[in-house]
């Protein structure tokens, strides 16, 4: 199956690519960002937030993105 | 850089957002978008939801990550855009695992600080100088729609008050300055004459 992969990580995601049938959410982020380490990112599938282990389809947006940018003095 | 500019002083807060850069030259900044955020006269933090509504619409228009989400910009308040232990630890955390990424701030009173950080091969860090490019095209200032962008996104943290966008207290005409004591002198002498 394909999916449409939006990161910002290494050199930065926002292209198909290619996934067995049944991959997770968890297995998209480690196999394309690294370590599953869900609390920096918000996941979304199609717009929406997803579990880890939420199965994705031929045709779904997957995006991670940074969560708390903040700045102060 | 007009945009900016407007933006850093059209509310009484810091503001933030994201550099969309050329696509053939990603240093050479072409616009800044906001995402909603809440602001207060020192910090800033945006909305999770919104950052990712941006990488989606900025993708929708055909651009990479590379192009609007490497470079972070914010405001300061005062003369100081050194960086704080916080914009160091969002750059950290947020910026930590892209290639390349920027962190520019600007004070409210002019001052700059750029920083760029390479987290490819050994990685590395180097200050940049921030200049206005005016060898290449840039669109006409639009105070207008940088205002409702700015309303749109930008929410208000003051202290003394609850939280409310930037909309609402705009009714509130709290940029007017009070009529100075020649202004009423002056009012009254034309109703004398009058």
């Amino acid at each position: 199956m394909k999916v449409l992969l939006i990161s910002n990580d290494a050199g930065g995601y926002a292209h198909h690519v290619e996934a067995p049938d049944n991959t997770t959410v968890q297995q998209m982020f480690e196999r394309h960002v690294g370590t599953f380490h869900a609390d920096s990112y918000l996941i979304r599938v199609n717009r929406q937030p997803a579990a880890a282990d939420q199965p994705l389809r031929d045709g779904d947006r997957v995006s991670f993105t940074p969560l708390k940018i903040e700045g102060a003095i | 850089m007009a945009k900016l500019l407007y933006l850093r002083d059209v509310g009484p807060s810091e503001v933030g957002g994201f550099g969309i850069s050329n696509a053939d030259d990603l240093l050479l900044v072409e616009d800044i978008q906001l995402v909603e955020q809440v602001c207060s006269v020192v910090s800033v933090e945006f909305d999770d939801d919104s950052v990712a509504d941006f990488f989606d619409q900025q993708v929708d228009m055909g651009r990479q990550p590379e192009q609007f989400a490497r470079i972070w910009i914010h405001t300061h308040p005062g003369a100081s855009p050194s960086p704080s232990g916080t914009d160091e630890e969002t750059f950290e955390r947020c910026f930590g695992g892209v290639n390349w990424a920027v962190m520019h701030i600007i004070a409210v009173e002019g001052n700059t600080y750029t920083r760029a950080r390479f987290n490819v091969g050994p990685g590395t860090e180097r200050r940049l100088r921030s200049r206005v490019e005016f060898d290449f095209e840039f669109p006409a200032a639009d105070h207008e729609a940088w205002f409702i962008e700015y309303c749109d996104n930008v929410t208000v943290d003051d202290p003394f008050t609850s939280r409310r966008p930037f909309a609402e207290s705009y009714d509130l005409d709290w940029w007017e300055q009070t009529p100075s004591a020649a202004d009423r002198w002056s009012d009254s002498l034309l109703e004398a004459v009058s």
